[in-house]
């Protein structure tokens, strides 16, 4: 099991060891992204600008109008929340060579409550233009979507968790942004899902089987770009969905595969598994609020029975 | 790389006339723009893309150019007609400013206009871009100079303090930041709304070598520019005295021309004055 954090930071210390360009802004989120072994290697490449994430987000847009390839890394809830305009106007608008590390989203936090929980992500990010949107489920997926980040041209942010996990993906699997990864194949109904959420949703399906019933497991590393094909392939033949996402139910996946599912007038039930529109997370322990909001396995085998039912 | 002009501060103040001319008739052909805000401006720019900037007209993007940023977004009218003075785009295109072509939008596009380091327009963002290009110049050892164009109210934004401080603690002598302080804003003085004096002091406290001076004036501005390039080990901010509107007198000075246009009588007044 290795943590999805360090991954993503011996990923930036393997591509820095080639391209000197890279740089980690961080805003006092040292220990946050766990960036010291980059640090011990590269201490100039590391630049704080103290608690100040507004301003870290102009410093890294105009570093990379200097030539350089700037990576910022620092808890996601402070990130496109407090820099909302910084990344739509610096970054994204101005189409600056940024990427955007988004540390522990969704309620991660947990007790610490809304201030510290980011569920408003995807859907602030999928509406600004121009930005490429990443959420890796596991190590071997941390690493290629790090290493992606830095090779591409332009505005990146990867919805990073802090998770202990083992990997999902053999060593042999290749993310392709756009691409809808099929996890586990089934017939009676999709789970879509992201980030750590995959392995949730991958216990509640071997716990299904048993019970006869074949979950088919969509995860969604690219968020943007997202190319629908997949998705519209596994509900044409399941019929039935269900979104489980760290995030509000509005804006986040489970609005995408309702779009997905009126633009293409698929005949599909959907549950959308999240935090309910209109509300904020609950200020209790993150296993707590998984098993609150439906996103532990034991939550997502009764949604899934609740779907299934409702469809006899 | 050097200034492609290097004009003296005389010539310098003739390129600013003429720029103010062009400003008048584009603002007019477009029927709408900033016209106090460019032509508060105007010396400044003139002072900086006629004689400060190293910059290789035939390559805009050439990596070892100074880089500069306006900061104060709504100023683009000034500063099309300074870019088109200097020839990083046609003259002609100036008569599409806010048109339908939206090739000359009503904030600056680095896409679109060549020469455009940075989009702005939302106010408090120039400042800590500046302060990212001036550092990556020093962790790259590039030997370009970062000068980023504030507006005095642009001030009262939040993101310019930190920027401030985190200039000072990065030291970067490499960046010169400029206050073009008309002491108007959209609603009314700066004082009144929200009073940024001691503004030098306010610099100073954060670290910053101060430098006051009329902004009006070529030939201090381009003093004051000369004492910024000097100083070692902190970060320089010229606060540029100007006039809202300077060069025409019924625009000069007042709030109501924050974006007001000339129209009729007032157009040939105007450039009559500018002569």
């Amino acid at each position: 099991m290795e943590e999805l954090r360090d991954c993503f930071v011996e990923e930036l210390s393997r591509i820095k060891e080639n391209d000197d360009r890279l740089y980690v802004l961080v805003s006092d989120s040292t220990s946050t992204c766990r960036i010291k072994p980059f640090m011990e290697k590269y201490p100039d490449s590391v630049i704080n600008t103290g608690i100040a994430e507004q301003n870290m987000i102009g410093i890294a847009a105009g570093m990379s109008l200097g030539g350089t390839i700037p990576f910022t890394a620092n808890a996601a809830p402070f990130l496109l929340g407090r820099s909302n305009e910084q990344v739509k106007t610096d970054v994204c608008y101005s189409n600056t060579n940024v990427k955007l590390a988004g540390l522990n989203p969704g309620f991660a936090y947990g007790s610490l409550g809304p201030t510290h929980h980011c569920i408003d992500d995807i859907s602030t990010a999928l509406a600004f233009g121009n930005i490429q949107i990443f959420a890796p489920c596991d190590p071997e997926e941390t690493r290629q979507i790090t290493r992606y980040a830095a090779s591409y041209e332009g505005p990146v942010y990867i919805r990073l968790d802090s998770f202990k996990a083992d990997n999902i993906h053999k060593a042999s699997y290749r993310f392709t942004p756009g691409e809808a990864v099929v996890i586990r194949e089934g017939r009676d109904i999709s789970l879509i899902t992201l980030g750590t959420i995959v392995h949730e949703a991958i216990r509640a399906a071997v716990a299904l089987e048993e019970e006869g019933v074949c979950a088919e497991i969509i995860s969604l590393p690219s968020i943007r770009p997202l190319n629908p094909e997949g998705i519209i392939k596994s509900l044409q033949k399941t019929g039935a969905a269900l979104t489980l996402e760290e995030h509000s139910t509005h804006g986040g996946i489970g609005a995408l595969t309702s779009e997905i599912i009126l633009d293409n007038r698929l005949d599909c039930s959907l549950k959308r598994g999240g935090v309910p529109a209109g509300y904020f997370a609950e200020a209790a322990p993150r296993e707590v609020l998984k098993k609150m909001y439906g996103l532990d396995s034991d939550g997502i085998i009764s949604s899934v029975k609740e779907i299934l039912s409702k469809m006899k | 790389m050097k200034n492609p002009f290097a004009l003296s501060a005389e010539e310098t103040g003739e390129k600013a006339k003429k720029i103010r001319r062009n400003i008048i008739e584009m603002n007019s052909n477009a029927g709408a723009g900033h016209t106090g805000a460019d032509l508060s401006e105007t010396d400044i720019l003139a002072s900086l893309y006629f004689n400060l900037l190293r910059y290789n007209i035939n390559n805009p993007q050439d990596p070892g150019r100074d880089r500069f940023i306006l900061s104060k977004g709504h100023g683009v009218g000034g500063y099309y007609c300074t870019l088109a003075e200097a020839g990083f785009i046609q003259k002609s295109l100036l008569s599409e400013y806010l048109g339908s072509s939206a090739k000359l939008p009503g904030h600056p596009v680095r896409q679109k206009t060549p020469g455009i380091e940075f989009n702005t327009g939302a106010l408090g963002h120039g400042f800590p871009a500046a302060v990212g290009m001036a550092l990556a110049a020093k962790k790259t050892d590039a030997s370009y100079r970062t000068w980023v164009l504030l507006g005095d109210g642009e001030l009262e934004e939040g993101s310019n303090w930190e920027a401030a401080m985190s200039a000072a603690h990065f030291r970067l002598d490499n960046l010169t930041v400029i206050i073009d302080r008309n002491t108007l804003q959209l609603a009314d003085r700066t004082e009144t709304i929200m009073a940024l004096e001691p503004l030098p002091d306010k610099f100073r406290s954060f670290g910053f070598h101060v430098i006051e001076t009329n902004g009006n004036s070529p030939e201090l501005f381009l003093k004051a520019a000369a004492g910024a390039m000097k100083t070692v080990g902190r970060p320089s901010v010229i606060i540029a005295k100007t006039i809202k509107g300077k060069g025409v007198s019924f625009i000069e000075d007042q709030a109501a021309w924050h974006h007001k246009i000339p129209v009729g009588d007032e157009i040939t007044s105007a450039i009559r004055e500018l002569e």
